[in-house]
């Protein structure tokens, strides 16, 4: 009955830090709350490094958090693990190389009082014409539906998946997702980490951005969609003019994002006409181009002030808050 | 205690024809050299012959490197990501180690079986006693590399390292009175030695305490030895241990 009442999950102001090499202590995890219902697909989506990682572990019990409480289905990690309401695809390491996939699986099989019966495991993820190969003789995504067949061992309530398709070619990534989607139908929790916007958007309901241990924006994908598609507009400025210019638009409030590529200036927006307009009279811009912002780009645009990274290209100051600012609300 | 578990890591043991050599067709043709073949082997030692004292030598040789390999596997695949996919399952640590226990003392004794087995015939003599209690001391002293293996495979954290950690073995074992009977010098240094103590414990229900140089060693220095290389391999094996998990 539980299942009713207690979330799938359940973080409460979730930290972890860990030792640096030398300086200061590193937050991966800076003080997440979240709380998935049962029944979501949810995607944890962000750049590498946003501790999207170190988050999952700590909701499997595999690190203990620093401060907070993670909670699944009402009880601590270890709990739900042992009585199988829980279990995980990890990113790729992690299997013996040595022995065969159906020996690997009926080695995961032995550690449950009770368990989905290997055939049927084997089947569901696709592994029938290599049960008897060598894990070290398997393609990375072979592996990978191999971790999956294990984490349906126990028949689990709460799916965890993190960067399921790291290292994946497109076919292979396109394969784990269509038996992925084989075995939604269950009604089963799943949680997955990726840094891809186009898997989030195609598998997930809702979407969790987490940046530098953060969740900056946390809603359905429709909303997440809404909320980062925008216009690019750039246009050629002459040198003089170039440095008020960008500083002008960083202070304009529909602009995301600013940057110089050559001689141009490249705006991403949410009103491409108002900055258009800008950009043609009181900056000087010709040579003027609209276009609009792949998902990809937009992401990019929303994770990088909080990143650090500075993969826009934008230099340190307030002109990059727009964005999450739009984004949180 | 798992046993399906037990059964698959019984195959991959068996399936590691480079590991099984090492462990136990090296030891075996090294005790049909040195053993076998001189012109002592039939010269009287305490409870039996020169034969049986270079077989029980050899026989805690590759019990050694057995233990120090499956020590030093354990702690590798753990450390690289196997760990983490066995805590996504509900066994805990002690079932995981028990499993490796057994699997340690299994590889152990297929060396000392097989040399004693070559041994017997081949001409090794000895009272029964010195046969049962030499055996069983190799493979009880095989535990102290165990830890030794753990330690090295969680320092370094690959599969060289176990290369390494078996291969060092070896030089343990010249300096431990192994290979060739060491005196002076050498032997008091090879005294404070790893491999020392439990070789010289397994030979002690054959030679009581009789040196090669003719000279009685009283039993507290190998034991002393034992219990001292168990404490700093456990030590450094914990600490290893400990800081892989908590850089995970």
């Amino acid at each position: 009955m539980d299942i009713d009442l207690a979330p799938a999950i359940d973080l409460r102001d979730l930290v972890k830090t860990f030792r640096g090499t030398r300086e200061e202590p590193v937050r991966a995890v800076d003080g997440i709350d979240l709380t998935v219902r049962p029944g979501e697909i949810v995607a944890f989506l962000g750049p590498n490094g946003a501790g999207k990682t170190t988050t999952l572990d700590m909701v499997l019990g595999l690190t203990e958090p620093t401060s907070g409480t993670a909670r699944v289905f009402g009880r601590p990690p270890r709990e739900a693990i042992r009585a199988g309401r829980v279990s995980a695809v990890l990113q790729t390491g992690g299997l013996l190389r040595d022995i065969t996939v159906r020996e690997t699986v009926r080695l995961i099989a032995s550690t449950y009082a009770a368990h989905t019966p290997v055939e049927e495991v084997i089947d569901r993820a696709g592994l029938g014409s290599l049960a008897d190969r060598r894990v070290s003789k398997c393609s990375g995504g072979e592996q990978q539906r191999l971790r999956f067949a294990l984490a349906l061992l126990p028949d689990p309530d709460l799916l965890v998946l993190d960067e399921p398709t790291a290292g994946m070619d497109v076919t292979a990534r396109h394969d784990f997702w269509a038996t992925m989607h084989d075995d939604a139908d269950s009604g089963r929790t799943v949680v997955f980490a990726t840094h891809y916007l186009e898997e989030a958007d195609a598998f997930a309901d809702r979407i969790v951005l987490v940046a530098k241990g953060r969740v900056i924006a946390d809603g359905t994908t429709a909303e997440i969609r809404g909320r980062a598609a925008g216009r690019q507009v750039s246009a050629r400025v002459d040198d003089g003019a170039l440095a008020p210019a960008i500083s002008r638009l960083r202070t304009t409030a529909s602009v995301i994002d600013v940057t110089e590529r050559g001689d141009r200036v490249v705006v991403t927006t949410s009103d491409s006409d108002a900055v258009a307009l800008l950009l043609l009279t009181d900056l000087g811009g010709r040579d003027l181009e609209v276009s609009t912002v792949s998902l990809d780009q937009a992401f990019m645009a929303l994770t990088a002030d909080t990143d650090g990274t500075g993969r826009s290209g934008i230099p340190d100051d307030n002109g990059k808050h727009h964005g999450a600012e739009e984004l949180t609300r | 205690m798992n046993a399906t578990y037990t059964l698959v890591e019984i195959k991959r043991v068996l399936r590691d024809p480079v590991g099984l050599f090492f462990t136990a067709v090296l030891p075996a043709f090294l005790y049909l050299i040195f053993g076998s073949t001189i012109d002592a082997r039939d010269q009287t030692i305490g409870n039996g012959n020169v034969a049986m004292y270079v077989m029980i030598s050899m026989a805690a040789y590759g019990a050694v490197t057995a233990t120090t390999g499956t020590g030093g596997q354990a702690a590798t695949e753990r450390m690289q990501g196997w760990g983490r996919q066995l805590g996504l399952t509900p066994m805990r640590d002690t079932q995981y180690v028990a499993v490796k226990a057994v699997i340690a003392l299994l590889v152990a004794a297929i060396p000392i079986l097989l040399i004693y087995a070559l041994g017997a015939w081949t001409g090794a003599t000895g009272t029964s006693g010195a046969w049962l209690y030499s055996g069983l001391l190799c493979l009880a002293g095989s535990v102290v590399f165990a830890l030794y293996g753990i330690f090295i495979g969680s320092a370094f954290r690959s599969e060289s390292a176990i290369g390494v950690a078996s291969g060092s073995v070896v030089i343990f074992a010249f300096l431990g009175n192994v290979f060739v009977p060491l005196s002076g010098v050498l032997l008091t240094v090879g005294r404070f030695t790893p491999l020392y103590g439990v070789a010289s414990l397994a030979r002690y229900p054959l030679t009581e305490g009789h040196l090669a140089d003719g000279s009685l060693e009283s039993l507290w220095v190998p034991v002393a030895n034992v219990v001292g290389w168990t404490i700093i391999f456990g030590m450094l094996a914990t600490w290893f241990v400990k800081r892989g998990r908590d850089r995970q």
